[in-house]
C-alpha cells in the first residue's frame, strides 16, 4: 500500500527539466528519504507531489488518488524556505495555520499548547514571530506542520538551524510519527541523519532518479571497492589493492577496479595472514552521494 | 470546505490589530476635528481672530488718509466710518504737504468729472503692492458710493449686490453648467476626485502589500498546501475590502458631522448640497472600483517578487484613475456633462472617480450612474476572473522580476 506513487513525472521550466521522468513510490507508514544535491529537482518533485505544480507529464497518486482540497488537510508540509507570519504573535499564527487545516479553535488551542510545552516555546507564545530566534522559528514551523496530525508528513531540511538537543528532539519526533503510522518524507542533505532515520531513499540528480530502494540494497550496490580486514599481523602488499587505510584498529583495503574481494581473501589465506575479521566494506551514504553526484551514478 | 471565510477573517483580524491601522483610522478624523475645533474657537471670538492674524501679519497700523473732493460729492461721512479716518483737503498742494509731513498715509483725488469718468487717483509715498491691505481705498470708494445715494447705507449695500439669492434650477438634466464664480463648484469635483482616488488606491494597495509580504515571508507555499489560490484571493479581496469600506464609512460619518459643524464656522454647508443619492452611488462606485483595482493589484502581487519590483507597474495600473484628476477643475467643474466628462464617467476603469466627480455638479442624466455601475460591475467580474488565472502557485512561488509587458501578458492569460 503506497502513500505516494510518482510515475514518469516530468516538469520543465522553459528549457530546463527540473524533474525528468521520475518514478518512485513511498510506502504507507515508512520514513522515506528524498535526497539530492542543490538544484537537483527535489523541491519541484515535492511540489508536483502536493499538486502545487502540475506536472507536464506523468501521474501522481497521493493517499490513494489525485490531490483534492480535502486531502490537503491530511498532509503536513514544511518547506525548506521557512514561512511564518512575522508580525503576529506565535499563538495566533499557529491558530490560523491550524484552522486552515480544518481544526476548530478549541482543538488548535489544546494541541498547540501541548507542542509549545514540548518544544519549550510556551513562554514565547505571545511574542511576535519575528521576535523569536531562528531556532525557535524553526521549532514553531515544525509545530505548525504537525498540529493537524497529518497522515503524510513532508519535511524539507527539518534539522537546519537546530542545536544538537533540538536535533535529537526532532529525530525522536519523526520516529514517533512513524510509530504512529504516519508516512514521513524526509528531505535532507545531512546523510548521517537520513541513514539513521530512513528505511528507504530516493536520490535525485539533475531531475532524474539516480538511486532508489532500501538503504541496505543501495549500499550493497555500491560495495565491492573495499574490504575491511582485522589481523594481529602486518598486512603484506597484495596485487589488486590500491591503498590501505587504517580504520579503528582494522585496515580498509581499497581495491582496483576489477579486483574481487574473494581473490583478496584467497591471497591473505595463502600468505598465512591470521585473520580476525574479513568483510566487504559497505560505503556510507555520504560516499555514495558524492560518487553519484560526481558522475559515477547509475539511473535507477 | 471553502476556506475563503477563514482567510477573510484572518485578514480582518490581522489588519485591525495593527496600531498603524488605528493610527490612520482615528488619527485622520482626529486631526480634522482638531483643526475644525481650533478654527471654530478662533472664529467665535473676533478679537482672538484678529490677535491670531496679528501673530502672522504683525500689528496693523491704520493711519488717516486724506482726500481732495474736486467734484463736491462727499457731503458727510457715514456714521460707521470712525472719525479721523479720512481728512478733507481743499486742494492737491495742501494734501501733498500733509503727506510729506507724515500727517496722512495717502490721499485720494476725486476729479470734478468723476461722475462721468468714474476715476479716483490715489497718491501714496511709496510703491508697495504687498502693503495694499493697509490702505483704505475700498472704504473710501464705499464712502463715495454712500454719498452718491444721498447717505442711504442700505441702498448703497444693495447697489453692491443682492444680499440673498434663492437658487432655483430650471435647467433640464444634462444641461447643467458649472459656475466658476462659486469656489465650491470649482473645488468640489476636485476634492471628490481626489478623495475617491485615494480611497480606492489606498484599499487596493493594501492588497498588493499584503500579498507581496506573504511572498517575502515565504508563507505563501504553506498557504497553498492548505487552501486553493482562488479561495485565498477571494478571502483577501473581500476581507481587506470590508475593512476599507468600514474605514471609509467611519471617515464619511465624521466628515459629515464636521461639515454640519462647519456650517457655523465656515458657512460651507449652506452652499454645498450633496444629496443622499450621492452617498449611495459613492458606496456603489467605491465597492466596484475597489473590486477592479484590488484584483489588478492582487495579480501584480502574485507576479512581482517584492513590493519594490511591483511599484513600477503600479503607476500603469492606476493610470485610468489618475486621468480624471487632471480634468477635475477644467472639465468636471466647467462642463460636467460635456463629452470628456461623460466618456470618462462611463469608461469602467475611470468611472469610479469620474462619475463621483460629475455627480456633485448636478444635471447628470439619471441613466448615466446606473449604466456606469453596470459596465463597472461587468468589468470587475471579468477582471476578477482574469486575475484568478494569474493567482496560480507557479506565479506565487516565482521570484522573477516583473515588467509592465509581463504583467499584461499574464493578465490576458498569455504567460
Amino acid at each position: 500500500m503506497f502513500a505516494v506513487e510518482i510515475s514518469h513525472v516530468t516538469k520543465a521550466f522553459g528549457t530546463v527539466k527540473a524533474v525528468d521522468d521520475a518514478s518512485f513510490s513511498i510506502e504507507k507508514g515508512e520514513l522515506f528519504g528524498l535526497l539530492g544535491p542543490n538544484g537537483a529537482g527535489k523541491t519541484t518533485c515535492i511540489r508536483c507531489m502536493l499538486d502545487i505544480f502540475k506536472p507536464d507529464a506523468g501521474t501522481v497518486v497521493i493517499l490513494g488518488g489525485p490531490m483534492s482540497e480535502a486531502k490537503k488537510d491530511r498532509i503536513g508540509y514544511m518547506p525548506e524556505e521557512r514561512g511564518l507570519y512575522q508580525d503576529i504573535p506565535l499563538e495566533r499564527c499557529l491558530a490560523y495555520l491550524g484552522s486552515l487545516k480544518g481544526l476548530s479553535q478549541a482543538e488548535v488551542k489544546k494541541r498547540s499548547e501541548g507542542y509549545l510545552e514540548r518544544f519549550d516555546l510556551a513562554a514565547h507564545k505571545a511574542k511576535k514571530v519575528k521576535e523569536l530566534s531562528k531556532g525557535m522559528q524553526q521549532k514553531a514551523q515544525i509545530i505548525a506542520t504537525l498540529l493537524h496530525q497529518p497522515e503524510l508528513l513532508i519535511v524539507d531540511e527539518p534539522f537546519s538551524g537546530l542545536d544538537p538537543v533540538n536535533t535529537q528532539m526532532v529525530k525522536d519526533l519523526l520516529r514517533e510519527q512513524r510509530e504512529q503510522g504516519v508516512t514521513v518524507v524526509l528531505c535532507s542533505h545531512q546523510m548521517n541523519l537520513v541513514e539513521e532515520l530512513c528505511d528507504r531513499i530516493v536520490l535525485i540528480d539533475r531531475g532524474k532518479v539516480m538511486l532508489y530502494g532500501t538503504l541496505d540494497e543501495i549500499r550493497r550496490q555500491f560495495s565491492g571497492h573495499a574490504v575491511l580486514v582485522k589481523s594481529g599481523a602486518p598486512l603484506p602488499a597484495l596485487p589488486g589493492v590500491e591503498r590501505v587505510e587504517p580504520v579503528n584498529g582494522s585496515y580498509k583495503l581499497h581495491l582496483h577496479t576489477g579486483a574481487r574481494p574473494q581473490e583478496i581473501l584467497k591471497m591473505l589465506v595463502a600468505k598465512g595472514v591470521p585473520l580476525e575479521r574479513f568483510e566487504i566494506s559497505l560505503p556510507d551514504l555520504d560516499e555514495i552521494f558524492i560518487r553519484i553526484v560526481q558522475g559515477e551514478g547509475r539511473v535507477a | 470546505m471553502n476556506k475563503t471565510l477563514l482567510v477573510l477573517k484572518n485578514e480582518i483580524i490581522t489588519l485591525v490589530s495593527r496600531p498603524s491601522f488605528w493610527l490612520s483610522t482615528l488619527g485622520i478624523p482626529l486631526a480634522g476635528a482638531l483643526i475644525f475645533a481650533v478654527v471654530g474657537w478662533i472664529n467665535r471670538d473676533a478679537g482672538t481672530a484678529a490677535a491670531v492674524g496679528e501673530l502672522f501679519r504683525g500689528p496693523q497700523e491704520v493711519r488717516p488718509e486724506g482726500y481732495v473732493d474736486l467734484g463736491g460729492i462727499i457731503e458727510e461721512m457715514p456714521e460707521t466710518v470712525p472719525a479721523g479716518t479720512f481728512v478733507a483737503y481743499p486742494d492737491e498742494a495742501s494734501a501733498r504737504a500733509a503727506l510729506d509731513s507724515g500727517e496722512i498715509a495717502a490721499f485720494y483725488i476725486v476729479p470734478a468729472d468723476h461722475l462721468r469718468s468714474g476715476e479716483i487717483t490715489c497718491i501714496r509715498p511709496d510703491f508697495n503692492p504687498l502693503a495694499s491691505d493697509s490702505n483704505q481705498s475700498g472704504l473710501f470708494r464705499w464712502v463715495l458710493q454712500v454719498n452718491l445715494v444721498d447717505g442711504d447705507i442700505l441702498l448703497s449695500n444693495l447697489v453692491n449686490g443682492p444680499l440673498d439669492v434663492q437658487d432655483i434650477s430650471l435647467a433640464p438634466a444634462g444641461t447643467a453648467e458649472g459656475g466658476m464664480d462659486n469656489p465650491l463648484t470649482m473645488w468640489t469635483p476636485y476634492a471628490v476626485t481626489l478623495i475617491f482616488y485615494f480611497l480606492i488606491m489606498g484599499s487596493a494597495s493594501l492588497l498588493l502589500s499584503n500579498i507581496s509580504k506573504e511572498k517575502e515571508n515565504r508563507i505563501v507555499e504553506i498557504l497553498l498546501t492548505s487552501v486553493n489560490p482562488h479561495q485565498l484571493l477571494a478571502g483577501k479581496i473581500i476581507g481587506l475590502g470590508i475593512v476599507g469600506l468600514l474605514q471609509t464609512l467611519l471617515w464619511v460619518t465624521i466628515a459629515s458631522a464636521l461639515a454640519n459643524r462647519s456650517g457655523q464656522i465656515f458657512q460651507v454647508a449652506s452652499s454645498l448640497h450633496l444629496p443622499a443619492s450621492f452617498i449611495v452611488w459613492g458606496l456603489v462606485f467605491f465597492v466596484l472600483g475597489y473590486a477592479v483595482y484590488a484584483s489588478l493589484m492582487a495579480g501584480l502581487g502574485a507576479l512581482a517578487p517584492n513590493l519594490r519590483e511591483a511599484s513600477q507597474v503600479t503607476f500603469v495600473i492606476m493610470l485610468p484613475l489618475i486621468i480624471p484628476l487632471f480634468f477635475s477643475n477644467n472639465v468636471f467643474a466647467v462642463e460636467p456633462n460635456g463629452p470628456i466628462a461623460t466618456v470618462l464617467s462611463l469608461f469602467p476603469l475611470s468611472a469610479p472617480v469620474a462619475m463621483m466627480a460629475r455627480l456633485p455638479a448636478g444635471g447628470v442624466p439619471w441613466w448615466h450612474p446606473p449604466l456606469a455601475a453596470v459596465l463597472l460591475a461587468l468589468t470587475a467580474w471579468l477582471i476578477v476572473r482574469m486575475v484568478a488565472g494569474m493567482f496560480r502557485a507557479q506565479a506565487l512561488l516565482s521570484g522573477q522580476p516583473i515588467q509592465v509587458k509581463t504583467y499584461f501578458r499574464a493578465l490576458f492569460g498569455k504567460l
